[in-house]
């Protein structure tokens, strides 16, 4: 397992410069977020449900427009000017696969490369044979048979979809994937499968990963480096080994219901001492 | 802050005295309302005749069972099933008055009837009366009506179809442009919604009555006033469709970049597309209905010889059409909803 790397300008894929969120009703989804991920890390976003896990990872490809702060990928600041560029550059690996069930497996994935292919192309489905080979490899590369290539994406069972998202998630080679709870709808055995292609894949091509999860077990498991998160902030950022029981406990302390507010101080109290906060210049 | 807290159960404080009591479900104001409803009835029913109405038909009934010995309704029904009955199925022209008749090269299953006529002439020479015969050919086409409503009913069907092809093609745009999520700007999404309304507003007979004052009488009237009337109700559906698509596929493409387009192509189209193939099939069930209709106006079809034959008071001729379109709806509606059941 690589060892986790802090940030330094030059490393860093994804910087998020103080990043806050308040949704319209007056929640705050995020506060002040300082967080960069270098090129070619597994990084696990940890937490109990409405931490804002998914409202983070979502400020990476302008899903979600923070209130204040910014993102920055590769030197390049996201802004409504940049958006179209970067997106074609960060995938996405979605909780519910988003697949369209009622496409064909194939058209799934040929879906993923469609930012570039021409707009006459795109409408009458004729993609390039270079473009089809492509989807065929990774549906090979995820695991899926020939036999799958025409079925209904409806079809499939809940792993096999997600291998379908895996697959169209790599067809424009991603410097960087944001898989958002990829395995929250998938039994134990499943969940390992699929983490581990999103890995071995990522560092086939040396992608940064921004993977969100709620299962401690595969976070230790599958991360290069862990950063919990409460209620919008970051309490723990560290290598797994770092994350011991102990700081579970507490990240997860009163936390068993979504509606549950954490008492004031709590964050304070589940940093554990020696963690270290990135924050980027 | 834990300690569970239990509403109290609402007792009452000893000694006071409830009040049970419920009200009258009736009031004055139910009662005018009913006398309102009750006087716009009648006053309603009368301007729309409906008293004669009533009259009329118990007369009609008593007809029929013999206990009165006049209705008008009856008389009126006898008299067109008699001139309805038997339908026309065959044609006989005079072959003088045909233009191009060659007696070498009849139409198929056509044969020359020759009738004499006599007639009673006074011979003003020697005032006495003659008889003189005139022979006259006739070319008869034993089923040559029946043929010229089939070919009138397939122009009717093909009216229908170039219909309800146009009004898919005008939707498809006018959709995209009325859908919330997709449309470009608040301003397209209000001309595109103004356009439907519009469309769907007129009906099909008023708006091909001025189109054949426009393109003249014939089939292109028709055809333009069944495509932009069912355009602005598949607009509408349609539009709606993409409206309430599930969002998540939509999502996972616009999150790379695609565009609205391909977003929509790809995303959205796959999933309304079996409910886009059945209203396509009730708007080309529904052409084919209108379009026997609008041929009255002179939109073409079946409906222009429909009322050509009528004024000419040749109710054999219209029993035959009125059969014709009876099956061809019948049967088309038989092929719409096996198609429907096939597809979705």
């Amino acid at each position: 397992m690589l060892p986790p790397v802090y940030p330094s300008k030059k490393l860093a894929m994804i910087e998020f410069h103080h990043i806050s969120k308040t949704w319209p009703d007056g929640t705050r989804a995020l506060s002040d977020i300082s967080l960069a991920v270098p090129r070619g890390q597994f990084c696990v976003v940890l937490g109990p449900s409405g931490a804002g896990k998914s409202t983070l990872l979502r400020a990476v490809n302008g899903l979600m427009r923070p209130s204040t702060g910014r993102v920055v990928i590769d030197g390049t600041e996201l802004t409504p000017a940049t958006e179209r560029e970067l997106r074609q550059r960060v995938a996405m690996i979605h909780q519910h696969f988003n697949l369209t069930l009622r496409m064909s497996v194939s058209g799934n994935v040929l879906a993923g490369l469609l930012p570039q292919v021409s707009i006459g192309r795109a409408l009458l489905g004729w993609f390039t044979p270079a473009h089809r080979a492509r989807a065929c490899t990774l549906l090979a590369r995820v695991g899926l048979a020939p036999k799958h290539l025409q079925r209904r994406a409806g079809e499939l069972s809940g792993g096999q979809q997600q291998r379908v998202g895996i697959a169209r998630a790599f067809m424009l080679d991603p410097e960087v994937v944001l898989a958002d709870e990829p395995v929250a709808s998938l039994d134990p055995k499943i969940s390992r499968d699929i983490l581990t292609l999103i890995r071995d894949a990522a560092r086939e091509r040396n992608t940064s990963v921004l993977c969100s999860l709620h299962q401690v077990d595969l976070a230790r498991e599958f991360g290069d480096r862990i950063v919990g998160m409460r209620d919008g902030r970051i309490v723990f950022d560290g290598t797994p080994a770092r994350f011991t029981d102990e700081v579970v406990e507490r990240l997860y302390a009163g936390a068993h219901w979504e509606d549950v507010a954490a008492p004031s101080g709590a964050e304070e109290n589940t940093l554990p001492q020696g963690s270290l906060l990135p924050v980027s210049a | 802050m834990s300690t569970m807290r239990v509403k109290p159960f609402p007792v009452p404080i000893a000694g006071t005295q409830l009040a049970w009591k419920l009200d009258h479900p009736y009031t004055a104001k139910h009662l005018l309302i009913v006398l309102v409803l009750l006087t716009s009835l009648i006053y309603t029913g009368q301007r729309t005749e409906m008293d004669r109405m009533v009259t009329m038909t118990v007369q009609a009934i008593g007809k029929l069972a013999g206990l009165t010995d006049e209705s008008q309704v009856v008389r009126g029904l006898s008299r067109i099933g008699q001139s309805m009955w038997p339908p026309e199925i065959g044609e006989k022209e005079e072959v003088a008055r045909l233009s191009q008749f060659d007696r070498n090269d009849l139409p198929w299953f056509s044969y020359i009837e020759v009738q004499e006529r006599r007639e009673q002439r006074m011979n003003l020479q020697t005032l006495k009366m003659d008889v003189e015969t005139e022979r006259i050919e006739y070319l008869v086409k034993p089923v040559g009506y029946l043929w010229t409503v089939f070919v009138k009913m397939v122009q009717t069907v093909e009216i229908a179809l170039w219909g309800t092809l146009l009004s898919v093609l005008l939707s498809i745009p006018l959709a995209y442009l009325a859908a919330r999520n997709y449309t470009p700007s608040r301003f397209t999404y209000t001309l595109a919604r103004g356009s439907i309304s519009l469309l769907r507003s007129a009906p099909e007979l008023i708006v091909a009555l001025f189109l054949v004052l426009a393109y003249g009488f014939g089939p292109i009237a028709g055809v333009l006033a069944l495509g932009l009337h069912a355009a602005g109700f598949l607009g509408k559906f349609y539009a709606e469709d993409i409206e309430n698509a599930d969002r998540k596929p939509q999502e996972a493409l616009e999150a790379i970049g695609a565009g609205k387009l391909k977003t929509l192509w790809y995303g959205v189209l796959p999933q309304v597309l079996p409910q886009y193939i059945a209203y396509t099939l009730y708007i080309l069930d529904r052409n084919i209905r209108m379009a026997t209709v609008i041929g009255l106006v002179g939109a073409g079809g079946i409906g222009q010889e429909l009322k050509g034959r009528f004024d000419m008071f040749q109710y054999d001729h219209v029993a035959t059409i009125l059969i014709a379109i009876f099956i061809v709806v019948f049967l088309l509606d038989q092929f719409s909803a096996r198609l429907r059941a096939r597809l979705i």
